[in-house]
């Protein structure tokens, strides 16, 4: 019984600290419309703030906290929002997922980089030492601290919201921003203070947790998942839900840590529990509306034809040869690197480019696909090229099921928990902790692609043939179907579409190809650990090909050559740390409103050089039965 | 057994009861029109007759399958097409690929082994629209890009066509050929469902009409009697006798 006792006190510290995580969420999203990704490592970034002044400069505990939660919070989450959020709001929600996560990436860089991981690091309780005895338990001071604190954060939010001037003012925002202008209020002025609440709610949860979770930067960042799915318990709207939700969440976890086994496969259950609670709770959400009553066109670019097609693949190919043979050693192995990059990528074209669906979690089919991979004759034959994309097709198809569903965030939501659940339940069983797997060379006919060069020019023979066959659906009918379901669900829904099943199928497709990434992804270094599948590498990856252009296959390309060579060039050069994150960060932030990022913009400025969008007697050629798409769009 | 019969459904959007135990049916071989003041709860109604909306209560039925617990798709392929008020169209695409993508899908689920591409240019030209059909439908006149809609849907090949508002944006000229055609329509076996709120294009090509206000039906009838009908003088007119005329005649 006391121990029962003592896993439910311990339950509910957690889920109170989780339940202010959540409630910041909540604040931020209900009042700008945008999900903030990055709300964990801005509790993170807060808490590591909070040891150097406490810790590190030995300032008092209660200078340091009104300093922190009082100062720095609320002043970084204005910033926050002034600088990015303003910007991005009314925009899709892609590219407020691209910022938020841009935002996530660059905070954890600068985490890594000021605060070196591999010093040891310890965050003091409140009042350590110190404990009261409940029911023959021993409570800390610091536990009590956090439920009080829960609390007190309930009552205050309850009163700002439904008490103050200004929390009706955000209520009005929420249900409607522009006629709250027109009476008189500032919206801006309101969403500028909530993101300055929620960054103070992380920054209390950080501070919170970090005695018991220890000062990691990627940890901390991710407790937040457990806010994420605390928060979706009350559908990102209902203050009480999301407590119910985080309480609910923080007993089970402790039940899971007292009565689940130690070893074997049930003793990974419990790091992992937020995501399973995050996908149970998806599969019990209520289907969603079909929204009506938008006009939605994107700019799309022009796509080649086939010979273009065939001149500049082949250029490609011949191209990387004569690159390949004149560098060597980790040269050459950024610019292999940066071709396997931009094979994954594709799949990220395929699916957020054309099909308008968002995925975290595209290095964990990438690294599905390289296991399976090696388990068949090591990487070496080309059964395990298939077997890699019949296996990531397959668990792609079963994990996007739930969410498809529901609106994009929530498949956002539901990818980013699956990439993290397969961390902790699949990568770590495969490759026994840090442990690599041998992986060979692809050979095929009879010929074999070990050396270097010869494995480069093969990867962009692959790049080539993989983005054919990207062009090839976006010309075909699948291509035409996915561009009309990016534009209105609805109508297609009226048409006698299936959407689930047709988004469950590019869903599935776009796994496959990454699975097949994988298989090549794998031969480049000659093992792979679990380490290259990491849940922030989908991150990465993601956010490089929107930089480079995800609406095209040279976008990903770019995006590819950006993330190999080209952090490889700047790290060699300039002496940053942890420049994937930062520069990965950065420039999603940066570039996440111009719809196919860099080559968009290029093509852009192309465009308005020649100051002739489409010639007219091309349009007048075109016969009837030939494909139109050529003359979509005047974009090169 | 009309095609389709709306039975007793009500819609509640918290403390406003969009349509409140309305009744309607449609049958084949004519146009049945539907009209009302803005607000009065139509576009609601096509949304829960082609299964966007959920109604709080009551049942849709294809003749005489109830299909209230089917999802648009599903209610699709039994031959319910629509277009909607506030266009749905596919910006990015041409006007030929809108009606393709159409076809498309339909041959997709009925296996008809219908050529996509002879149907979409065929239902271009019977629309009148085959001249604009390889601009993007995001750049064109909302007119033009609602007949684009309503080439998408014949596209579809359906039994019953819910057309929301088609006419508003067309000039007299075009207003003119539009109802012909959707009386020719009629005349093949078609029934279409038309929210309109040009009254005179209504009292032309309409052999029923169900009046909404406030969501509920205050009136049903041949064109001759709705027109004289009081209740629906008032809910156009106002309460108030002297009131100008207000939105009964959207000018085209």
């Amino acid at each position: 019984m006391t121990e029962f006792l003592a896993f439910t006190i311990t339950g509910i510290v957690t889920g109170a600290v989780y339940a202010v995580a959540a409630s910041g969420l909540v604040v931020t999203y209900t009042t700008s419309g945008i999900f903030n990704f990055a709300h964990g490592a801005m509790g993170m970034l807060m808490a590591f703030l909070y040891w150097q002044l406490r810790v590190h400069f030995h300032w008092a505990a209660p200078f340091a906290l009104i300093a922190v939660l009082f100062v720095i919070a609320p002043l970084f989450g204005a910033l926050i929002e002034r600088v990015l959020m303003r910007n991005v709001r009314g925009s899709d929600t892609g590219t407020s997922l691209m910022v938020t996560l841009g935002l996530l990436l660059f905070l954890i860089g600068l985490g890594l980089t000021w605060w070196k991981q591999t010093e040891p690091r310890a965050m003091p309780e409140f009042f350590a030492g110190n404990t009261v005895r409940i029911f023959s338990v021993n409570v800390s001071w610091h536990e009590l601290i956090s439920i009080a604190v829960a609390g007190a954060v309930a009552i205050l939010l309850r009163l700002i919201l439904f008490r103050t001037r200004t929390g009706i003012a955000m209520r009005a925002v929420v249900d409607d921003r522009d006629l709250t202008a027109l009476n008189g209020g500032r919206p801006s002025r309101v969403s500028a203070l909530s993101w300055s609440l929620g960054t103070m709610l992380a920054a209390i949860a950080g501070i919170l947790l970090a005695p018991k979770l220890g000062l990691s930067v990627l940890n901390l960042t991710f407790l937040v998942i457990s806010a994420y799915a605390a928060a979706i318990v009350g559908q990102l709207k209902s203050l009480p839900l999301t407590f119910a939700g985080a309480l609910a969440l923080g007993l089970g976890e402790a039940y899971a840590v007292g009565y689940l086994p130690t070893s074997g496969f049930l003793s990974h259950i419990k790091p992992s529990l937020p995501m399973l609670f995050l996908f149970a709770v998806l599969l019990f959400l209520p289907q969603v509306r079909l929204r009506v009553g938008r006009l939605v066109g994107t700019r799309t670019p022009r796509i080649p034809g086939w010979r273009e097609v065939g001149v500049v693949g082949a250029a490609l190919v011949v191209g990387t040869w004569i690159v390949a043979s004149a560098i060597s050693g980790p040269d050459l192995a950024s610019f292999g690197q940066g071709l396997a990059f931009g094979i994954i990528m594709l799949s990220l074209v395929l699916l957020a480019g054309y099909g308008g669906q968002t995925s975290l979690c595209q290095m964990t089919f990438v690294g599905i696909g390289a296991v399976v991979a090696s388990y068949v004759s090591h990487g070496s034959s080309p059964i395990g090229v298939l077997a890699a994309a019949g296996a990531a097709g397959v668990v792609g198809a079963v994990i996007s099921l739930p969410a498809l569903r529901l609106t994009g965030l929530y498949l956002a939501l539901s990818t980013l928990a699956f990439a993290v659940l397969a961390d902790n339940l699949f990568f770590l069983q495969v490759f026994g902790g840090g442990g690599g797997k041998v992986f060979h060379r692809l050979s095929l006919l009879g010929v074999s692609f070990d050396g270097q060069v010869a494995y480069t020019v093969l990867l962009s023979v692959v790049f080539v043939l993989m983005g054919a066959f990207v062009l090839a659906i976006r010309r075909g009918p699948f291509g035409r179907l996915l561009a009309a379901m990016k534009d209105s669900p609805a109508a297609c829904a009226t048409l006698g579409l299936n959407l689930t099943r047709t988004k469950v199928g590019v869903f599935a497709l776009s796994a496959a190809m990454a699975g097949v990434g994988g298989a090549f992804f794998g031969g480049l270094g000659g093992s792979i650990s679990s380490n290259n599948f990491v849940y922030v590498q989908s991150l990465v990856v993601l956010l490089m090909v929107t930089i480079g252009g995800i609406l095209t296959v040279s976008g990903a390309w770019l995006g590819g050559m950006l993330l190999g060579p080209g952090f490889y060039i700047i790290s060699k050069n300039v002496s940053i740390e942890n420049i994937t994150f930062l520069g990965a960060g950065l420039g999603a932030m940066t570039i996440a409103r111009s719809p196919n990022g860099i080559v968009g913009q290029i093509s852009g400025a192309f465009d308005r050089f020649r100051k002739q969008p489409a010639r007219e007697d091309d349009v007048a050629d075109v016969e009837l039965t030939q494909e139109v798409e050529s003359i979509v769009a005047p974009v090169g | 057994m009309s095609l389709l019969s709306v039975e007793e459904v009500s819609v509640r959007f918290g403390g406003v009861m969009a349509l409140q135990d309305v009744e309607l049916t449609a049958d084949p071989g004519r146009v049945t029109g539907l009209i009302g003041p803005n607000g009065a709860g139509k576009t609601t109604l096509f949304n829960v007759i082609t299964g966007l909306q959920d109604p709080t209560s009551g049942r849709v039925r294809i003749e005489d399958q109830d299909v209230s617990g089917l999802k648009a798709h599903q209610r699709a392929r039994m031959g319910l097409a629509r277009t909607f008020q506030r266009l749905e169209v596919f910006g990015s695409l041409t006007a030929r690929e809108n009606v393709l993508v159409a076809a498309e899908i339909r041959r997709r689920w009925s296996k008809d082994g219908s050529n996509p591409k002879e149907v979409a240019e065929t239902v271009l030209e019977r629309v009148g629209i085959t001249s604009s059909a390889n601009e993007r439908v995001d750049a064109m006149p909302t007119g033009l890009a609602r007949l684009v809609e309503l080439a998408r849907a014949l596209a579809a090949n359906p039994r019953l066509l819910l057309l929301d508002e088609p006419g508003s944006g067309l000039d007299t000229q075009e207003t003119e050929a539009f109802g012909d055609l959707l009386l020719e329509l009629a005349q093949e076996g078609l029934a279409i469902l038309l929210v309109e709120h040009d009254v005179e294009l209504v009292m032309r090509v309409c052999e029923l009409i169900h009046v909404l206000d406030f969501g509920k039906k205050i009136a049903e009838g041949p064109p001759s009697k709705i027109k004289a009908d009081p209740r629906v003088q008032a809910a156009y007119l106002g309460a108030d006798e002297d009131a100008a005329p207000e939105e009964e005649v959207v000018p085209s």
